[in-house]
């Protein structure tokens, strides 16, 4: 259920040249706005205006700060410096989440923010309490939803009474965005990727509602890595690159391209083949690991074919069904994957499925290689001591052997945990976005890593939000709502051109 | 070092029992040596159940076998009963081990097949266990076999048989985990399940060989429990709260990742000892059961005060330490969607 196929022209009302935005009132400004987390510099220096009754659209690639700029938007977290002002009133530096200020500027999130043991009425209470009565609030709240669904989707088929756990991924974004627009007084209504998970007729008429909402005053914030649709409905288009708003313009007259080169991509000439079409894997390496035409679970007609001793990227907005593939291949269970030879796998969050927190580096390091090394299943320790002290040797793991695991810095934890992979004898190492604030002296040796395993003969899949990283893969596909858009290789494999077939919708590729 | 050594778990149920020993000593004329004979000829019962049970609560947050107490008192009719028709007390024991097996194969089934939480899971195991322990005790003559209950009597020194042999099973069971690829696998699932799970380790088959190890450890324990002492439905019942008692007491994190085998002595003494000095002043077993509730509580809130205090053997998970901090802020940072 995408909206891929969007037409260009008449969504709701086409994006209007009659209003004039600049004559409108501000609802929030952001002025100079600047966020560090850690060594992080989340926003860098943002200057926004929303004004009333427009839309505005939020575009950006990954980790361009749009999530950061949105929650200091909405008041979920303060900025560093700069100000922010909402209906012409700064807003105290201290600001936390629940702010009075912020009180007429709703979020509907991309990963809802329901609670999913809890009823749909209930879940109203709880995000519009202020606004309910408080005896008999959860007729209010039932009858209040219903409302606002039969008016924003139209034969949405959820009951106030069903269980948020109980509803499809498609209705439960719906009563994601009622419940953020449920307020006495509405003046920002913030969608992140709200048709992400909708129908094409279910966006449609959440675009035909925000212009009802519009007219009526509201400004609505639209991020969404969908361009065209964001052409297609908003006022003016916000680009963000590496923490800025580096360019802010009426969307009329922007065409896709346009936006793209805005946001940093290389967009192909028309001249171009486009994405190439199933590239040629390098050489007559014997296939080791195949997914055809896997679909269901977040897939869609994906086929992925890794060869021996290949190193294969899988890149795209984060969320697409990377992470899907990567489990398939993890645990090839279905008929539609074959993975022959053993695999070991490197997951991106160390901390809840990385690191075992009691045990010492050398434990954690070997746990994966013990079953290798062990005969009848008794360890052989001076084996297991020999590969740990070869394997902090070359990775150069800074506290030793015998330290602690939570003693280490995040970026030598990752070292142990990536060593780990690498120090069984599986044949297939799956990397689940592994290099995720990570330094840059630590990633650049675990790149030589790969490569020099490679050499050796072992295959690698690897998963990356940050396509810089994928120049180091011989081959990357390109995932987009769980669909393989483009898979480039070689020379092909750029930062740019992986940016351009993320977002590109006019040239995807056919399944 | 001495600091280090202090902080060893599993010294404080040694320690306690020593005490609770010399307490006895002052109060009553009885022989310090016999009181140790007594408690040495009690305590292995106590520690065969507590092994399994620290195998199971080893293995992480929410695993706890509370079948344990069905499975003695099932596990002593059968082996009484199958002593009593083959005439073979290895047959006996051997079916008394095989009953906890069985009853540990449901539990197995329930928590890994249906994914039921594993104390509802033993539980229930436990009620199947206890049904039929009452439908075998109805109308049961059998009587346990003579020459076992004299083996398990016998104290040639004052050190009883059994205590050696379920020291050497302790050692076993030290080997089992530190040595063994199941037991380090175990500590592994213990610490950090999605972890252990990306490691590569077979989850599922080490949570299964752990509820049949306790399984079995409960069986073999119901057997000669009913030859020591005789089969009664109620054999066992003392077993659970005692069981999971001693594990904690011993130095065994209740959160799981870490298993301290030889803690359980420790602490199953003092409980030994303890039941004796209870005795001895005369309280009633209501208060003693208050009593180690008590103490239960008691070691649980030091072992979680002990570590905010103590930096290096502490249980990071609930420590946030800077690197841990910078991490998450990082990822957040980077982590915006397109």
């Amino acid at each position: 259920m995408h909206v891929d196929n969007l037409p260009v022209g008449p969504l709701a009302a086409p994006p209007s040249g009659d209003r004039e935005p600049t004559g409108a009132q501000p609802v929030v400004t952001a002025r100079q706005v600047t966020r560090t987390y850690g060594r992080t510099r989340a926003l860098t220096g943002v200057d926004l205006e929303v004004r009333a009754g427009e839309v505005l659209g939020l575009v950006g690639h990954n980790g361009a700060g749009k999530s950061t700029l949105m929650r200091v938007l909405a008041g979920l977290e303060a900025c560093d410096e700069g100000v922010v002002t909402v209906r012409g009133q700064e807003v105290p530096r201290d600001v936390r989440p629940g702010a009075a200020e912020f009180r007429a500027v709703r979020m509907a999130y991309q990963e809802t923010s329901l609670c999913p043991d809890l009823t749909v009425a209930e879940n109203i209470w709880i995000s519009s309490r202020r606004c309910l009565p408080r005896l008999r609030w959860r007729r209010a709240a039932s009858a209040a939803v219903q409302r606002r669904l039969d008016e924003m989707f139209p034969g949405h088929g959820v009951v106030p009474r069903d269980r948020v756990e109980a509803l499809t991924l498609a209705r439960r974004q719906m009563v994601e965005i009622a419940r953020a627009s449920l307020v006495d007084r509405l003046d920002l209504l913030i969608l992140d990727e709200p048709t992400e998970s909708l129908g094409p007729d279910a966006a449609r008429s959440l675009y035909d509602h925000v212009r009802t909402l519009t007219a009526r005053g509201t400004a609505v914030l639209l991020i969404s890595h969908r361009i065209r649709e964001v052409l297609s409905v908003a006022d003016r288009v916000a680009v963000m690159r590496d923490g800025a708003v580096v360019a802010d313009k009426p969307a009329a007259g922007l065409s896709e391209d346009d936006v793209l080169v805005l946001m940093g991509a290389e967009v192909a000439a028309p001249a171009d083949p486009g994405p190439a079409p199933a590239a040629v894997p390098a050489g007559d390496r014997p296939v080791i690991a195949e997914l055809r035409a896997a679909s269901g679970h977040g897939l869609h007609d994906v086929s992925v074919r890794v060869g021996a001793g290949e190193v294969v990227g899988l890149a795209g907005l984060a969320g697409q069904g990377q992470q899907e593939v990567l489990e398939r291949l993890w645990r090839p269970v279905r008929k539609d994957t074959t993975v022959l030879g053993s695999r070991a796998y490197v997951p991106g969050d160390r901390q809840r499925s990385g690191v075992l927190p009691l045990w010492s580096v050398a434990e954690n390091l070997i746990v994966t290689a013990m079953r290798g090394l062990a005969r009848y299943g008794v360890r052989r320790r001076a084996e297991e001591a020999a590969a740990v002290r070869s394997w902090v040797d070359r990775l150069a793991i800074r506290g030793g052997a015998d330290a602690g695991m939570t003693e280490l810095s995040g970026g030598n934890q990752q070292k142990v945990i990536v060593a780990r992979a690498f120090a069984s004898t599986a044949d297939l190492v799956l990397l689940d976005d592994p290099f995720r604030g990570v330094d840059v002296h630590t990633k650049t040796d675990l790149y030589s890593l790969i490569r020099e395993e490679a050499a050796n003969g072992r295959s690698v899949v690897w998963h990356s939000s940050e396509n810089a990283e994928m120049a180091h893969c011989d081959r990357v596909y390109v995932l987009r709502a769980g669909r393989v858009v483009a898979e480039l290789a070689g020379e092909e494999i750029s930062e740019e051109r992986i940016i351009a077939v993320s977002f590109a919708e006019s040239t995807e590729a056919p399944q | 070092m001495t600091l280090r050594t202090l902080a060893r778990p599993w010294i404080w149920g040694f320690v306690a029992s020593a005490l609770v020993w010399a307490t006895i000593l002052a109060l009553s004329s009885q022989g310090g040596g016999q009181t140790v004979s007594l408690a040495l000829s009690l305590a292995p019962y106590l520690v065969i159940v507590g092994l399994g049970q620290m195998l199971v609560i080893t293995a992480g947050p929410g695993n706890i076998d509370v079948s344990v107490a069905p499975v003695i008192s099932l596990a002593g009719f059968v082996a009484v009963a199958a002593t009593a028709a083959t005439g073979s007390v290895a047959v006996g024991v051997l079916a008394g081990i095989g009953t906890g097996l069985a009853v540990a194969a449901i539990s197995v089934l329930a928590i890994l097949g249906l994914s039921i939480p594993p104390i509802i899971a033993t539980l229930a195991a436990g009620l199947i266990a206890s049904s039929l322990t009452l439908s075998l005790a109805d109308g049961f003559t059998a009587v346990p076999d003579e020459g076992l209950r004299q083996l398990l009597n016998l104290r040639p020194a004052g050190v009883p048989v059994l205590a050696v042999a379920v020291a050497v099973l302790t050692a076993l069971v030290v080997a089992l985990l530190s040595r063994t690829t199941y037991g380090r696998s175990l500590l592994a699932v213990g610490q950090s399940r999605p972890a252990a799970e990306r490691a590569g380790i077979p989850v599922a088959r080490v949570l299964a060989a752990t509820y049949l190890a306790s399984g079995a450890l409960a069986g073999l324990a119901g057997a000669l429990l009913a030859a020591y002492i005789a089969p009664s439905p109620d054999l066992g019942t003392r077993y659970l709260l005692d069981s999971v008692a001693v594990v904690v007491i011993g130095g065994t994190l209740i959160s799981g990742g870490r298993a301290v085998p030889v803690g359980i002595w420790g602490s199953a003494l003092f409980f030994i000892l303890l039941d004796g000095l209870v005795n001895l002043v005369g309280w009633s077993t209501a208060a003693q059961n208050l009593l180690k509730g008590g103490l239960v509580l008691f070691v649980l809130f030091l072992a979680g005060g002990g570590t905010r205090r103590d930096a290096t053997t502490s249980r990071p998970r609930r420590r946030p330490r800077p690197a841990t901090a910078a991490t998450a802020a990082t990822t957040t940072g980077d982590n915006t969607h397109g």
